[in-house]
């Protein structure tokens, strides 16, 4: 990356920033992975570095005009060059700044969460790996390099996944998400191919211009590109067909799933569509799409989710359907209303999933009733920090999800789309339903043991940890509060620099606000008479109906339907006929050879007999042809 | 000379054609070993009747060598059969690992 030119201040940084995170993650995997403290240091130290430089650049460059793109040729290929760059406009700056503030938090609070476990120094490594990939996928001005750190993200949420591998469930949970998403990027890398033939380049300014790829596309290929690769978004984000990995990823460790599997990486999927959103805008196909996966993704997840007794499940369940959300609202046409959901939903989800680990940690065990049982309610603070996230995620006011949830919805509502609209209100309604079934369970436990437990003071955590990871969960839960305010000035700089986003707010709505906390006020009602109150059996009106409850417990039967197909199809049809290949033709092929070879040694094995009156007899007849040879030809 | 050199010569093919076949069709190496000496004695006719019928006794002189020879070799291959014979206990040309194996291994 050395441009002729003098290397502008924001390309080093930005360089920088992107830099350490991969130095931090070799060296702890070469050098200092046994040793635990220095290791975590040094990956803290990285994040804490491209968190400073994150934010720099974003304060630099606020008033930013006009995309910046650094590139330089990585590698040329007859007439083929392939460009390696970043790009930085509002939208990259604004999302590297949120992951590399989430990663540096869940950094800190994993001091305390992953303390005096063996494997901490491999832990910090491969959060390097995951902050590196992550953050040169936010700025990456090319579809291929995005696709590059796309895999790597994977590899990374893989490793972390099946990070106590040990665990048959864990490495389990690994595998399977790593081929789901892998089943959605093979559709990814169809449509890259495609649009290379087509395009002939896959850099990010070009594609996102109308006029560019109008010219050389057919709307017919247009929408068949946008479609393919929409299918790795639906692998990476999890949405419907693909959405069952998600949460089977809860096995690896609570700040991981923080991080990755609900702040970050399965937002990677939703990035990457408003990274493209004017290629996909041009094809309504496309974006309809898009409509009907989030909406159909939002409203499964959140039935799922309303019967889950695992916390996590319950998080990872509602991080399905958020992303869902954001996509009906991309879907819907507005890149601002699906990005700002993006942003304060990275927020507000890590700060559920690290209360959630507080949780976890203190009471060790996933079940949410346990965890009642146990006395979460006397963690305070990881309690408030909960309720604050689950009313930023049921779009209470003034918390940030209220924010970006009414932008989504009064874009449905404008972009006539009645049934997404209806759709997304019972989406929300769900949301808020089983959000607070959560907490009023961890609030009012039945058959509560009021006696201090014991759990929390067997004194294998440290003080610091726990005042690290304390801290990490104000700092979110402030930034929940606050981020919401900072809706006018996030969309006037989302909208400069022609990101696409419209200039104008949509038209507002005044009633919908009010009817949308009417609606969450009757949803926690409803959470309260079912689980709140005093008599209250604990019991959810889902659960009563037998059909329903094994229906949503069942995740709509969907893992059944896949391990069906992965039965029939890929073991009994599939791998049957590559078995019979493996054996007929590549064995047969190599027992023919060696019985041919022991054949042909008999032959040789019959001249070599050992009798030396054979030998004889030959010789004599040689002579004998000779002379006759002579005799008549001499 | 009262023998024509053609008889002679027939009769050394005829010799030499008896001990190849001997050598050849017997399964002793006892007999092969006679039949080398038969081949030895009529290539010996040989070249008697050739001296006689040159007048060059340098054909008799070899005679002598052959006989040397053959008596030479008649005792180095006898040594060597009665060896074979100890280690198998066979006199059998055929000389198969199978029959060397038997009694091959001391």
């Amino acid at each position: 990356m050395v441009p002729a030119t003098p290397l502008p201040i924001s390309l080093i940084v930005t360089a920088a920033a992107l830099l350490l995170p991969l130095l931090a993650f070799g060296v702890i995997m070469l050098a200092t992975r046994s040793r635990h403290r220095l290791s975590a240091a040094i990956s803290i130290a990285a994040a804490g570095l491209s968190l400073l430089a994150a934010v720099y650049l974003l304060v630099q460059h606020w008033q930013i005009q006009a995309p910046l793109v650094f590139q330089a040729v990585w590698m040329v290929s007859g007439q083929m060059t392939i460009p390696i760059g970043i790009l930085l406009d509002p939208l990259s700056l604004l999302m590297l700044a949120v992951v590399a503030a989430i990663s540096f938090l869940v950094q800190i609070y994993s001091l305390g969460y992953m303390a005096g476990d063996p494997g901490f120094g491999r832990y910090y490594g491969c959060m390097s790996l995951f902050a590196w990939a992550m953050l040169t996928l936010t700025v990456s001005s090319s579809l291929l390099q995005i696709y590059i750190f796309w895999e790597l993200v994977g590899l990374a949420s893989y490793l972390l996944i099946g990070f106590w591998f040990d665990k048959f469930s864990a490495s389990e949970a690994g595998k399977k998400a790593f081929v789901m998403t892998r089943t959605g990027d093979v559709a990814f890398l169809l449509g890259l191919v495609l649009l290379w033939l087509q395009l002939g380049t896959l850099d990010i300014p070009v594609l996102t211009d109308p006029a560019a790829v109008g010219a050389k596309l057919s709307p017919g290929m247009i929408t068949l590109t946008a479609l393919l690769i929409f299918g790795g978004i639906v692998g990476k984000s999890a949405q419907f067909p693909l959405l069952t990995w998600l949460p089977d990823a809860m096995e690896g460790p609570t700040p991981v799933s923080a991080l990755l599997h609900s702040a970050t990486m399965v937002a990677a999927g939703v990035y990457l569509f408003s990274r493209l959103f004017g290629f996909f805008s041009l094809s309504p196909t496309a974006m309809a799409v898009c409509l009907a996966i989030g909406t159909i993704s939002m409203l499964l997840a959140s039935t799922m989710a309303m019967v889950a007794r695992d916390i996590k499940q319950v998080w990872a369940y509602s991080t399905i359907s958020q992303l869902g959300f954001m996509l009906m609202g991309l879907g819907a046409g507005s890149l601002f209303a699906g990005t700002f959901h993006l942003i304060t939903h990275a927020g507000f989800k890590a700060l559920l999933f690290l209360c959630a680990g507080v949780f976890i940690h203190h009471c060790g065990t996933n079940d949410m009733f346990e965890i009642g049982r146990q006395g979460g309610r006397r963690l305070k603070s990881a309690l408030v920090c909960t309720i604050v996230g689950a009313g930023a995620l049921s779009g209470l006011p003034p918390l940030s999800g209220f924010f970006s949830k009414e932008l989504i919805l009064s874009h449905l509502l404008d972009s006539g789309h009645p049934v997404a609209f209806l759709a997304a209100a019972v989406g929300a309604f769900l949301t808020t339903y089983y959000s607070f079934r959560l907490i009023f369970i961890i609030l009012f436990p039945r058959d509560a043991d009021d006696a201090p437990s014991t759990k929390s003071h067997d004194g294998h955590h440290s003080a610091g940890g726990e005042r690290s990871m304390a801290a990490v969960l104000w700092c979110l839960a402030g930034v929940t509060v606050v981020l919401g305010f900072f809706q006018t000035p996030l969309h006037d700089f989302l909208a400069r620099a022609g990101t696409g986003v419209n200039a104008a707010m949509p038209a507002h709505h005044s009633w919908l606000p009010v009817a949308a906390c009417m609606l969450a006020a009757v949803a926690i009602g409803q959470a309260w008479l079912e689980f709140g109150r005093k008599k209250a059996r604990q019991i959810g009106w889902v659960e009563r109906i037998p059909l329903l409850a094994d229906l949503f417990g069942q995740r709509w039967y969907l893992d059944r339907l896949y391990r069906y197909l992965l039965d029939t199809l890929v073991y009994r049809g599939i791998s049957r006929l590559f078995t019979a290949n493996d054996r007929r033709v590549i064995d047969g092929a190599l027992d023919g050879l060696g019985r041919s070879t022991i054949g042909l040694g008999r032959v040789i094995d019959w001249v070599h007999s050992g009798m030396i009156q054979y030998r004889l007899m030959i010789m004599v007849a040689a002579v004998i042809s000779l002379i006759l040879f002579i005799g008549w030809g001499g | 000379m009262i023998v024509p050199l053609n008889h002679i010569l027939l009769l050394s093919g005829l010799l030499f054609s008896l001990g190849m076949f001997c050598t050849l069709a017997r399964r002793n190496l006892i007999m092969m070993l006679l039949g080398i000496e038969i081949m030895l004695n009529a290539a010996a006719v040989g070249f008697v009747g050739a001296s006689l019928h040159w007048q060059q006794m340098e054909g008799q002189a070899i005679v002598i060598f052959i006989l040397a020879v053959a008596a030479t070799e008649v005792s180095i291959g006898l040594a060597a059969i009665l060896v074979v014979y100890r280690r198998t206990d066979s006199v059998d040309p055929d000389m198969n690992a199978a029959l060397w194996e038997k009694g091959g291994q001391r």
